[in-house]
């Protein structure tokens, strides 16, 4: 197997940026079931009341970089689990490729939301 | 070699029985995690409806517009209600397992990780019992 | 390592009720006298017994045996009696066509892990007075199955030798100049547990990681990776080296910490610790440069 190790690909950058993200995510995703569903109750959420938190320009910061760091957190986690699988050659670069144009959606996606969200757009 | 035998998976998933913490502890947390992914995919897509009601200043004021009346269309649902409960059970899980991660991965008590993964277990079940009225106020079957 | 081709009779030697009956020299074995622990209450127990184990058989050599089947053997019970001894009393008493490794019967060799009642364990130091019967003796499992209970240990072995299991040094100093490579008490200490190893493949087999993928370095290796990358006597460039093969896509950053692997280390080697600081050490390697 030794050649098999031959090319010089470390992983270490993602498992790291994993564990940050998760450290971040942790005490975000926390205040975000904390802020929406016990101090403002999910059932009585508006646009009104939407609005009024996306206005604040450091919420919407949060909510935005909460977003795109759940985004790396869950589709990495995603494909981690696959490559454990034994996922490889042509089907985990397709795979991957998948991955990133979902992420890039999801982010834009989102991103444009908030942006709706606090009347900036 | 002229011939061998490949067992395949076993010990896998047939063997559920015999898995020791560390073991659960991953399983759970791999569920709860795709559990996660999925619902962020979902829940951009479901505020997605923000796009369609800003500007209509009149809808907002009436809160008529389609983002609130989707949202609250889907609150009033009993399942939805019961879908949160869950949801709150695998994020809660995931966080605390992933507090316990983040201690393995920093090479923190090592030796307790299964007591760690029962307390986070124990825990879990604890702030779900305890959030269910706050989760089904106002909505019945 | 019995080679020993089958006897058409030895499949129906396992119900045979002439072994059943067989008595055993335990029964005359003394107890010794304010030995009450757990372990003797057990063992009293079992005293006069046979005990029933169910041992995993696939021979390719032998049609009509193509097949994996279990063969049940009851086996006179004697004080002190390992999963070891059980199956080679299987083999020299009723079956000769019984194979698997073994060597030192002490721990050390590491060629008899089985998975016995669903846990990877050292035959020659597991006691059958611990398990519950009937004891089901199994090849490793996610190892190909050759005969019985051996595996091909081929891949295993590959994956050890791929992160260089040995000692290097830069640069061999002149003849005249050769000196004893001192190593402090306290780095002895620190890779003491990852020097234990003894390459039964326990860890890897118990691996759900490795079993899907198979790139991944496993355990053992990563393990024995550690023993020389945390020895002081080796330079820093050689540690860098080591330091590149171990953080590879498939190498350690694989490890899920399970504890799997922990749990099943006859040698009680902390796997999943080792494996951990190495992970730490190659972010902090990475960091330098940023």
């Amino acid at each position: 197997m030794a050649e098999q190790y031959s090319s010089f690909t470390p992983g270490g950058t993602r498992w790291f940026l994993q564990r940050v993200t998760a450290a971040f995510l942790v005490v975000v995703l926390a205040f975000h079931f904390f802020l929406l569903h016990f101090v403002n109750h999910a059932y009585e959420v508006t646009f009104l009341g939407t609005q009024a938190r996306m206005e604040n320009v450091g919420y919407l910061l949060t909510m935005v970089l909460f977003l795109i760091t759940a985004t790396f957190h869950g589709v990495n986690g995603v494909y981690n689990a696959l490559v454990n699988q034994g996922l490889e050659g042509t089907q985990k670069k397709a795979v991957l490729a998948v991955l990133v144009v979902a992420s890039v959606g999801l982010v834009a996606q989102g991103t444009y939301v908030a942006l709706t969200m606090s009347g900036m757009i | 070699m002229s011939q061998s035998y490949n067992r395949g998976l076993i010990e896998d998933f047939g063997r559920w029985k015999e898995f020791s913490a560390g073991m659960w502890a991953w399983i759970f947390h791999k569920f709860t995690g795709w559990m996660l992914i999925g619902y962020l995919f979902t829940h951009i897509a479901v505020l997605s409806t923000s796009v369609g009601a800003a500007g209509n200043e009149a809808a907002i004021m009436a809160e008529s517009d389609v983002y609130t009346t989707t949202l609250q269309g889907l609150e009033g649902l009993f399942l939805i209600r019961l879908l949160e409960v869950g949801l709150l059970a695998v994020a809660v899980f995931h966080i605390l397992n992933g507090l316990r991660l983040l201690m393995v991965d920093l090479g923190v008590g090592l030796e307790a990780q299964d007591k760690s993964f029962y307390a986070s277990l124990v825990l879990t079940g604890a702030i779900t019992v305890a959030s269910v009225p706050t989760f089904l106020t106002g909505v019945s079957l | 390592m019995s080679t020993q081709q089958a006897e058409p009779e030895s499949q129906e030697a396992p119900e045979d009720p002439e072994m059943k009956g067989a008595e055993s020299p335990a029964a005359e074995q003394q107890k010794g006298g304010g030995m009450v622990d757990e372990q003797a209450e057990k063992e009293a127990e079992l005293e006069g017994e046979t005990v029933h184990i169910k041992v995993f058989r696939y021979d390719p050599e032998v049609e009509g045996k193509q097949e994996p089947r279990f063969d049940d053997f009851h086996v006179p019970f004697t004080k002190g009696m390992t999963v070891l001894d059980s199956v080679m009393y299987a083999r020299d008493e009723y079956d000769s066509s019984l194979t698997f490794r073994h060597s030192c019967r002490q721990a050390v060799c590491g060629s008899d892990a089985f998975f016995v009642n669903g846990k990877q364990r050292l035959g020659c130091k597991t006691q059958i007075s611990d398990l519950e019967q009937p004891v089901r003796i199994e090849p490793l499992p996610h190892q190909e199955v050759v005969k019985d209970l051996v595996v091909d240990m081929d891949h295993f072995y590959d994956q050890m030798h791929a992160v260089e299991p040995y000692f290097q040094d830069e640069d061999t100093p002149e003849t005249d100049a050769l000196e004893e490579q001192r190593q402090s008490p306290e780095n002895r200490e620190k890779i003491k547990m990852s020097s234990r190893c003894i390459w039964c493949g326990a860890c890897m087999s118990s691996c759900n990681i490795a079993a899907g993928d198979n790139e991944y370095l496993g355990p053992a290796a990563i393990n024995k990776a550690y023993k020389f990358a945390m020895d002081d006597r080796e330079g820093e460039e050689i540690k860098e080296h080591r330091l590149r093969i171990l953080e590879q896509e498939h190498g350690v950053w694989r490890c899920q910490t399970q504890f799997s692997c922990t749990e099943v280390c006859p040698k009680d080697i902390p796997l999943t610790e080792h494996i951990q600081e190495l992970k730490r050490e190659a972010v902090k390697k990475n960091l330098k440069f940023w």
